[in-house]
């Protein structure tokens, strides 16, 4: 693993642009516990003060200083990227290990939910959600529902892989010597699926984080706990691209892109480095 | 219907005119490597490493070796199929449509598109995916062949219809998509394809390799049959010394990288000189043969690190100390029958 | 043609499962909360302004069934699934007392006229970008391009829009920002009104096609870059073929069956992204209607607009799937 690492490091670009930009992102939010505001409190500074060598970033018309606010934010918003992706992981993982692994119908019926999820338009659903459930949407709530919806992509990879593994021997003399499914899947089968469930993580969290900071600008979500879509939100209620308080928009759209990015070229960067289609044709293939 | 093929038109003017004796393809001493640089490994895979002879007009020249023995990167080579990471490294590829040009890969494109299907048509390895899935077998033919014909189109459907009925085929195949055709069928159509513009040289790379005993016979003596109409000179690649046997005129055979004896095939059959040929032979089952047939030792050579002197010599029963050191030249050992082999022709090391 | 049939079978099957499990989920979600959303919405509605007596008795009547708080569990479902089934969400709140239906057939025509003219544009270009940059994969420009595919496709709808209307409303105003055409113009069929239409619908465009382009030019390429390893590609290459017929006829060619499948599943996140980027640009098409129907408390329009739009990209999905065998000869085999 270290090893793979360290290839990506040397070698690849596109790994060596995301590592930086993620490393960023995630210092930034590192940042947020020395935060010398509490998060939640507003006029705490003199307000729309633009950038300057004692607020770096400006305040907002909120009083709030907007660096400070931004590590916050970008802690919570990544927090909540990467709650999703786990628990979407969870699911995505056990269904597409178990369509791939069973075939037959169980697959079949699988698959058939599965493409539902991945046709069905979640952003009606999710501010269907948020109508009906209003102030009692927490973040974790959230978290919970978009993971609940947002699995079935990468379960279909997973399948793929998992339908590949189980034509492979060593599947075939885990059944003969008596293993369980479970046992089958969880040992034999899960350590090949790892890879890719590390880089759908990186485009789950893209794909969570998008959503979130759309519902948060709509004020379709908790707008208590700073994020990056909160920010946005606030920034919106009070015209600040009217009222030329640009650094209030600015900042945080800025690093979000930035996690967007990075996090994506960590994604592309290490599928090629999965894909051993890819990798073999850069190899050459050898002598035939 | 007797017999495979019935050609009734004349021979192409370039073929009958220029009968001399000419060699239609000339092979010297060619080398072409694979070269790569991934993830910071540098790799240099010698997959041809100076190989040279010649095919006449006329003959099936069959090339034999194992996989990895760079055949097909030979052949490759010589199709003009040169494509990143694989380099031509060095020597020269003359055919007697090509004057100009030390190979294809040399010639620019425009050259290309006239001499490719019109002189030199190619069959290849597994059969089953060269047709596209998309296109109907008649939109393939146009694809290959209508730029050289010419006509109208009726009329080169028409001898498409033609020609095809001569490798046994029905006709309403042309309509089909390549996945309503068998593998045996789909194997004549290319036939068909890679005959129809009656080409002087032929590349078949494993042309039967996929196909059950019964259609491989079939489609053999179909080749056969349709070489000799023709008096085109075909290539004929195969790991199978048995279809060897049966098809060929002259054999060569490759190992590591490199040829090391060819002679008529008759000739290397009954008269193996190099080892390895001796062990490739020897591995043919005969009918009331019943002694175990010996295997060799090791595993064929890495070419990305050959080992020094004769690639064969860390297998070879017969090694000798200058077999390490020292490559073998390819000697002329008995008329028309060449050999590189240290222990056949000692002291012939130049 | 038995083939064929089963393939046709099978997706209406898929299209009927994701309409139905579609539908249930909005079911679910508007009956899973303890709130009493029939109070809580008319409270909310009529905070707005005066509304008479009897007028939100109707309100309550109609909403009570929607919400299916009448009669047993199973006479609520099928009630649900009937007005549904009509497109019956009853009088809107928040402009009572116009049936949602109706303000849901005025909004229509513009998302699907920016979804589709936006959809098509993106595809074609980013297929047709993506293929050349996968078969000339020396060419500098194209090189450039998939650069920056790669910065601007993992950047979702609302941020790129953002970024659109900051540059276009503030920067460089040269750009209508909002609404869906002039606001004095009369609707007709006026050179003046089509054109500012027309002139109203670029930024919104613009910024779907600028996230869609990237992903399908992506994923071309790499479609691409590995038909051409193909033998059939190799073979056509070996036989002399024209090369230009080999990119089209035997390399595109070849990588549009999976391309227009992808198209069939990712319509809903395409569909995401236009009720999003309407919102940012005002435009007058569902996605406005609907969040705007959240702030108005107007629960009708809310369960209308959603159900609405998992039917329409269902239709969608299966309109391209039923397309798909003229593209692909061996589905009716299958």
């Amino acid at each position: 693993m270290l090893a793979i690492l360290r290839d990506l490091l040397k070698y690849n670009l596109e790994f060596r642009i995301g590592i930086i930009l993620v490393g960023i992102v995630i210092g930034l939010a590192g940042l947020s516990f020395f935060s010398p505001y509490p998060p939640t409190d507003v006029y705490v500074v003199a307000p729309d003060v633009p950038p300057s060598a004692e607020y770096w970033f400006g305040t907002t018309s909120r009083g709030q200083d907007v660096f400070w606010q931004l590590t916050v934010a970008i802690r919570n918003t990544l927090l909540f990227g990467l709650t999703v992706a786990v628990i979407s992981r969870v699911l995505s993982l056990v269904i597409g290990l178990l369509s791939g692994y069973k075939g037959g119908w169980i697959d079949r019926a699988l698959m058939a939910v599965n493409d539902t999820f991945i046709v069905i338009p979640l952003f009606p659903l999710l501010v269907l959600f948020y109508f009906v459930l209003r102030d009692s949407m927490s973040w974790l709530l959230l978290a919970v529902i978009m993971a609940a919806l947002g699995w079935a992509y990468d379960a279909r990879l997973i399948r793929s892989v998992a339908m590949s593994l189980k034509t492979r021997e060593f599947t075939q003399t885990a059944v003969f010597s008596g293993m369980t499914t479970r046992e089958i899947l969880a040992r034999e089968h899960l350590p090949y699926v790892m890879p890719i469930v590390f880089s759908t993580t990186m485009n789950n969290m893209n794909w969570s984080i998008g959503l979130e900071v759309t519902l948060s600008v709509l004020g379709f979500t908790d707008i208590n706990t700073p994020t990056i879509g909160g920010m946005i939100y606030w920034a919106n209620q009070h015209t600040a691209m009217v009222a030329g308080v640009w650094w209030w928009i600015a900042f945080p759209v800025a690093v979000v892109i930035m996690a967007f990015v990075g996090l994506f070229l960590l994604a592309v960067s290490m599928n090629e480095y999965i894909d051993p289609r890819s990798r073999l044709s850069r190899m050459g293939g050898g002598a035939r | 219907m007797s017999g495979p093929v019935a050609l009734k038109q004349p021979m192409t003017p370039v073929a009958s005119a220029a009968a001399s004796t000419e060699p239609v393809l000339q092979v010297r001493d060619v080398q072409a490597h694979f070269r790569t640089h991934h993830f910071g490994v540098s790799r240099d895979v010698r997959a041809v490493d100076g190989v040279t002879f010649d095919v006449r007009r006329n003959e099936i020249y069959g090339l034999a070796g194992e996989s990895s023995s760079g055949k097909t990167t030979l052949i490759k080579t010589i199709a003009g199929a040169i494509k990143p990471p694989l380099e031509v490294v060095g020597g020269s590829i003359r055919f007697s449509f090509l004057p100009d040009y030390p190979g294809l890969h040399a010639a620019p494109p425009e050259v290309l598109e006239r001499v490719r299907w019109r002189h030199l048509s190619y069959v290849m390895q597994g059969s089953m995916n060269v047709l596209n899935p998309m296109r109907r077998v008649i939109d393939t033919f146009r694809d290959f062949a209508w730029r050289h014909i010419g006509g109208s189109r009726r009329a080169f459907e028409e001898r498409v219809a033609d020609h095809v009925s001569r490798v046994r085929l029905d006709p309403a195949v042309l309509r089909a998509y390549p996945h309503e055709l068998s593998g045996g069928m789909r194997q004549r159509v290319t036939i068909a394809l890679a005959t129809i513009c009656k080409p002087e040289f032929i590349i078949a790379d494993e042309p039967t390799t996929a196909l059950d005993v019964i259609v491989q016979k079939d489609v053999l003596g179909m080749i056969r049959g349709i070489q000799r109409e023709m008096g085109s000179s075909v290539l004929f690649v195969t790991h199978d010394m048995g279809v060897h046997a049966h098809l060929t005129d002259r054999l060569g055979i490759m190992y590591g990288g490199r040829l090391v004896e060819e002679a008529p095939t008759p000739e290397v059959f009954a008269r193996p000189l190099h080892p390895y040929t001796t062990y490739l032979i020897g591995s043919l089952p005969r009918i009331g043969d019943d002694t175990p047939r010996k295997s060799l030792e090791g595993s064929p050579p890495n070419l990305a690190d050959p080992p020094p002197g004769c690639r064969f010599h860390p297998r070879c029963p017969l090694a000798m100390d200058i077999c390490s050191r020292q490559v073998p030249p390819m000697v002329e050992t008995l008329p028309g029958h060449r050999v590189a082999c240290h222990a056949v022709n000692p002291g012939a090391a130049a | 043609m038995s083939g064929y049939l089963a393939y046709l079978a099978k997706r209406l099957g898929q299209f009927v499962l994701v309409v139905f499990i579609g539908v249930n989920l909005a079911y679910v979600v508007t009956h899973a909360t303890p709130i009493d959303p029939v109070e809580q919405s008319i409270s909310a509605a009529t905070s707005f302004g005066n509304t008479a007596p009897e007028a939100i008795e109707q309100m309550r009547q109609s909403l009570k069934e929607l919400y299916g708080l009448g009669g047993s569990w199973s006479q609520q479902y099928l009630t649900f699934w009937s007005r549904i089934l009509r497109a019956d969400f009853g009088p809107s709140l928040s402009a009572f007392p116009t049936p949602v239906s109706a303000l849901i057939g005025r909004a229509l025509p513009w998302t699907m006229g920016l979804l589709i003219v936006s959809t098509v544009v993106t595809w074609a270009l980013g297929n047709l970008l993506g293929g050349l940059a996968g078969y000339y994969q020396r060419n500098r420009a194209l090189k450039l391009m998939g650069v920056v595919a790669m910065g601007l496709h993992p950047i979702p709808y609302y941020i790129v829009a953002l970024v659109l209307l900051i540059v276009f409303g503030f920067v460089w105003p040269v750009l209508p920002i909002n609404g869906g055409s002039a606001m004095n113009l009369p609707q007709g069929w006026t050179w003046a009104y089509a054109s500012s239409v027309l002139l109203h619908s670029i930024l919104p465009a613009l910024s779907l096609i600028l996230i869609g382009v990237g992903s399908w030019f992506l994923g071309m390429r790499s479609l691409v870059s590995n038909i051409v390893t193909e033998d059939y590609v190799q073979f056509a290459e070996l036989g002399g073929v024209n090369r230009e017929r080999i990119l089209g006829s035997y390399v595109m060619r070849n990588a549009l069956g999976p391309q227009v499948t992808g198209l069939a599943m990712s319509l809903g996140g395409i569909f995401n992204g236009a009720i999003i980027t309407e919102k940012v640009f005002g435009y007058p098409g569902v996605g406005t209607l609907l969040v705007d129907a959240v702030y108005a408390g107007d629960y009708g329009l809310v369960l209308g607009v959603t159900t609405i739009s998992i039917l329409g990209v269902s239709i969608g999905v299966l309109a391209i799937d039923l397309l798909y065998p003229l593209l692909d000869p061996r589905v009716q085999v299958r």
